[in-house]
């Protein structure tokens, strides 16, 4: 099978990737794992506003929405329930949906294979009951099941926060927010209006969960001592990490960067690898926002599109300056500055 | 500067043997280094087989049965590294084969070791998962696992016990010679010492041209493939294909060079599924979860490279393929050597100078 564009991961990044090279004509391949498109954007009911010029505001859910809208009526091929498994020697890329391994031939490829959440271990940790708060929301959103009905959220960034108040808001009762660190973390002071009477410890973690084959209890060590809670939810949001099978499989570099969340594929600022076929996008060049995150997308497609010899590179370079001017507007300052560090010292790679 | 009796680069299987083995001496002040950790390298990334039947010329057959041997009393003393004596089965699809099978019993079986070759309904009867396109079969008891996990970490750990230090995440950067000895230089500082062995794997030809030595080894990529595991089907290790305890099937054939690369690549993966399917048609229906690939050594004529390095006087070299197999005898032999000067097996055939 060939193709000019192959995106792997339809997330906010790899849908927005694909549009934007069907739009310029390319042939676009877009393959997911999942049988749902829109990675976790399908399941949040949070508003998001902070986005592109040229997105309205709105739930997740419903720029989700949007995006498949525009799916629909494009020419993009779409492969849901199909892994990427492999390469192979002639760079092709294999793809399987457990029955049979389609061997896709692209001219450029766009990873945006995004971010999974980070896991946090204390005695019990294994027990059912507790999960990521990725996982509490899509369990409501998604599946429709209250995951449990008296809760506790470890960590206050601000994915924690909004996960705290949808729990609340389907009759869950939290009862606590639990920050290791001196100070809540999440900046958006009108979420911690919402949040209201939720008591929230910081300086503080768990100790233990404990229950007979499930969570019953909680303990909490704070500066003024232990506390036991009686909960059955425990929800983690202990951040995300990029995801980095598909790099490793086509061979590019790595790079540690603490702000973009830890091991992440080397890029310039084309959003190009260390393999000279392929871009990455979204969490996965860097744990952000939706805004930014579907920038990325943008920029790599673009990026793929001159290099195919679709798009001249007087506009795609005109195209890429207002994006990156649009990423540094929208992009959180640490994060934006760890990604312009990453790619002043990515220059170096040689193709 | 640090100064030890023996330095041993290399904690693989083989290295890891030779500290374990060398410290039941109690004689030598011992560092053991790796420039990763134990089980990074090629020991991490094996199917583990400890296998004897096939291996040829007969001697080193033989070398390879006193190894499996020394399993059962290994454990004893290090602990449970689940050697497991499954017998072996190496099928073959036509009937010219057979003759060739014959001989090799006849070989093995000065050296003392057994085995029968086998119709193919007798092949069937052991083995009913086989493919029935089979022609026959060599088989020996002899054959077995064992899990290369548990077995470096017990040779590591009962090392330790026995005083020898280890330095990880440590690269030797240089070797040179000095006075009686030689001098280590490390990512982490220089250490001296009067006798050095070299047990990088496939490193090990790096490690030699710092003492300006050709090790003539190759570097082949083995990829394998893991499957979700299945209820026990497999009785015994076959040619190319285990079961492991937990029920996963571990396949693997492929021997490519391709440096240090270790990447798995789709076209091997496919190839080595459709053997495995060959061999045994019911794995069509398996889920493939996993695969992965280890870089193995191969000195150029197959057989492992022992012993003294000529022209180096306290510098040594061990070598080989089969590390897992052979690593209980070799650990005992090179501990012979570096205490008593001498071994209780005749090792001069695998000396480096016969290149």
């Amino acid at each position: 099978m060939k193709t000019d564009v192959l995106v792997v991961g339809a997330g906010p990044a790899g849908i927005k990737a694909a549009l934007t090279a069907d739009r310029a004509g390319a042939d676009v391949i877009l393959i997911d794992e999942s049988v749902f498109l829109g990675g976790q954007l399908r399941s949040q009911t949070q508003y998001f506003s902070n986005l592109p010029k040229n997105i309205d505001s709105g739930l997740g859910i419903e720029i989700y929405n949007e995006l498949e809208n525009q799916l629909n009526n494009s020419n993009i091929t779409v492969f849901t329930n199909h892994t990427m498994v492999g390469s192979f020697k002639n760079g092709n890329i294999g793809v399987s949906n457990g029955e049979k391994v389609l061997e896709i031939q692209s001219k450029k490829n766009i990873l945006a294979p995004g971010a999974q959440e980070e896991a946090l271990i204390f005695p019990g940790w294994t027990l059912p009951g507790v999960m990521t708060a990725g996982a509490a929301q899509i369990l409501v959103n998604r599946e429709f099941v209250r995951p449990g009905n008296e809760a506790i959220m470890v960590g206050s960034n601000i994915f924690a926060l909004e996960v705290a108040l949808l729990l609340q808001q389907c009759g869950v009762s939290v009862k606590a927010i639990i920050e290791e660190q001196l100070n809540i973390q999440c900046k958006d002071t009108s979420k911690l209006g919402e949040i209201g009477n939720i008591p929230i410890f910081t300086s503080s973690r768990i100790k233990a969960a404990r229950g007979r084959g499930k969570v019953e209890q909680v303990i909490i060590e704070t500066p003024n001592g232990e506390n036991e809670l009686y909960v059955d939810l425990i929800c983690v949001a202990n951040g995300f990490r990029p995801i980095l099978e598909p790099f490793e499989i086509l061979n590019c570099e790595f790079t540690y960067k603490k702000g973009l969340g830890g091991w992440i594929p080397k890029y310039d600022n084309r959003f190009l690898t260390g393999n000279p076929n392929c871009y990455v996008a979204g969490n996965a060049a860097g744990i952000t926002d939706l805004g930014p995150i579907l920038l990325t997308g943008e920029i790599a497609a673009w990026n793929a599109l001159g290099e195919i010899g679709l798009v001249s590179s007087i506009v795609v370079d005109k195209k890429i300056k207002n994006l990156w001017v649009e990423l540094s507007r929208l992009e959180d300052e640490y994060v934006f500055k760890e990604r312009l560090n990453l790619i002043n010292n990515t220059s170096a790679i040689k193709y | 500067m640090k100064k030890f009796d023996v330095i041993i680069i290399g904690s693989g299987v083989v290295g890891s043997s030779i500290a374990y083995h060398l410290s039941e001496y109690k004689e030598h002040e011992i560092l053991l280094i790796d420039k990763d950790f134990p089980l990074s390298g090629t020991s991490g990334s094996t199917q583990a087989w400890v296998w004897v039947h096939t291996k040829v010329p007969s001697w080193y057959g033989e070398l390879s049965l006193y190894s499996a041997e020394l399993y059962p009393i290994l454990e004893k003393k290090i602990g449970d590294v689940e050697y497991n004596r499954t017998g072996g089965i190496a099928p073959f699809f036509n009937e010219a084969e057979r003759e060739k099978a014959y001989r090799l019993a006849e070989k093995q079986a000065e050296v003392g070791i057994d085995i029968k070759v086998l119709t193919k309904d007798e092949v069937l009867e052991m083995e009913p998962y086989l493919s029935s396109k089979i022609a026959g079969a060599t088989f020996s008891k002899l054959d077995g696992t064992v899990n290369p996990f548990r077995l470096v970490e017990l040779y590591v750990k009962a090392a330790r016990k026995n005083g020898v230090k280890t330095s990880y995440y440590n690269r030797v950067l240089d070797i040179v010679k000095s006075g009686n000895g030689y001098q280590v230089k490390t990512e982490r500082g220089t250490f001296l010492t009067t006798k050095l062995i070299l047990a990088g794997g496939p490193w090990s030809k790096d490690l030699g041209e710092l003492l300006g030595v050709h090790i003539p080894i190759k570097q082949v990529r083995g990829q394998i493939i893991i499957t979700e595991p299945l209820q026990p089907f497999l009785k015994y290790t076959i040619g190319g294909i285990r079961q492991t305890v937990n029920g996963e099937v571990l396949i693997g054939y492929s021997k490519e060079e391709v440096g240090y690369d270790r990447r798995t690549t789709l076209d091997v993966i496919q190839q080595t599924a459709k053997m495995a399917i060959d061999f045994i048609p019911a794995l069509a229906e398996a889920n493939i979860v996993r695969t992965f690939a280890g870089i193995r050594v191969m000195p150029l004529d197959e057989l492992p490279i022992l012993g003294q390095i000529p022209g180096l006087p306290g510098a040594f070299i061990a070598a080989m393929h089969s590390g897992i197999t052979l690593s209980p005898i070799v650990g005992t032999l090179m501990a012979e050597l570096l205490t008593e000067g001498e071994t209780s097996l005749d090792i001069t055939r695998y000396s480096l100078s016969r290149f």
